[in-house]
C-alpha cells in the first residue's frame, strides 16, 4: 500500500447532485479497487484556471488522499480519462519521510587504535629495563 | 610562501561583494514543497509565469529540484500559467 494524493477537476457546467454523484463515484472506484480514502477535501471548490481547458476558465477542484495498492492509480487514471466532466487529474505519490543518509557508524575503530599503541609501548618499555640489566 | 597567501587574500573591508543569497526553503526548513501551495510557488517564478534559475533565486540544488517539480505539477493541474502573455 502507498500513500497518493489526486486532485481532478470537474466541469461547473455540472449541476450540483450530478458532481455529489460523480464525487461518489470517484471515491467508490477507490475503495472498490482495494484502496483506502484518508480524506477527500471539497473546500477547494470553484477555482479560476491559471488557463483556459476546453473554452473553460473556471473549474472545480476535488482534492483526495487515499492509500491504494499500486496497480490501483492506473486504473483509476484511465476511468477519469473516459469521464468527460473531468477536465484535469493529478494522482501524486507521497513520500514516506525516510532519510537516504545511513547513520554513521558509531566510532567503532577509536577503541581499537587506542588499545593498539597502548599494548605496543608496554612491551617495549619491558623490553629496555631488561636489556639495561644484561 | 603561507604569508603571501595572507596579503593576497581579499578582504572583505570593501563590502562591495553582492551578498551570497540563501536557499528560502533551507531557512523555512521544508522538506517537502508541496505543488498546491501556489503563493510560495508563484514567488519562483518571473512574470511571464518561468521557473527563475538558481541563480537569480538563491535556491540550493536540492530545493530547487524539488521546486521546479513542484511547479510543473501546478501547471499541469491549472493552478499555475504554463505562460503569461
Amino acid at each position: 500500500m502507498n500513500r497518493y494524493e489526486m486532485i481532478y477537476i470537474i466541469d461547473t457546467g455540472l449541476e450540483e447532485t450530478a458532481r455529489k454523484e460523480l464525487i461518489e463515484k470517484v471515491s467508490g472506484l477507490i475503495t472498490a479497487n482495494g484502496g483506502e480514502i484518508e480524506k477527500v477535501d471539497e473546500t477547494w471548490g470553484k477555482r479560476r484556471l491559471a488557463y483556459a481547458i476546453d473554452y473553460k476558465t473556471e473549474g472545480w477542484y476535488v482534492l483526495v488522499n487515499f492509500k491504494a495498492p499500486a496497480e490501483l492509480p492506473r486504473e483509476l487514471e484511465r476511468n477519469l480519462q473516459i469521464n468527460e466532466n473531468v477536465l484535469r487529474y493529478l494522482v501524486v505519490k507521497l513520500e514516506e519521510k525516510r532519510s537516504a543518509v545511513k547513520p554513521r557508524p558509531v566510532r567503532p575503530a577509536a577503541p581499537a587504535e587506542e588499545a593498539a599503541p597502548a599494548e605496543a609501548a608496554a612491551p617495549a618499555e619491558e623490553a629496555a629495563p631488561a636489556a639495561e640489566a644484561e | 610562501m603561507s604569508e603571501d597567501r595572507g596579503e593576497r587574500r581579499p578582504r572583505p573591508r570593501g563590502g562591495r561583494r553582492p551578498r551570497r543569497k540563501v536557499c528560502a526553503f533551507c531557512v523555512d526548513k521544508i522538506e517537502y514543497i508541496d505543488y498546491k501551495d501556489i503563493n510560495r510557488l508563484r514567488r519562483f517564478t518571473n512574470e511571464r509565469g518561468k521557473i527563475l534559475p538558481r541563480r537569480m533565486s538563491g535556491n540550493c540544488a536540492k530545493h530547487q529540484r524539488q521546486l521546479s517539480e513542484a511547479i510543473k505539477r501546478a501547471r499541469a493541474i491549472a493552478l499555475m500559467p504554463y505562460t503569461v502573455d
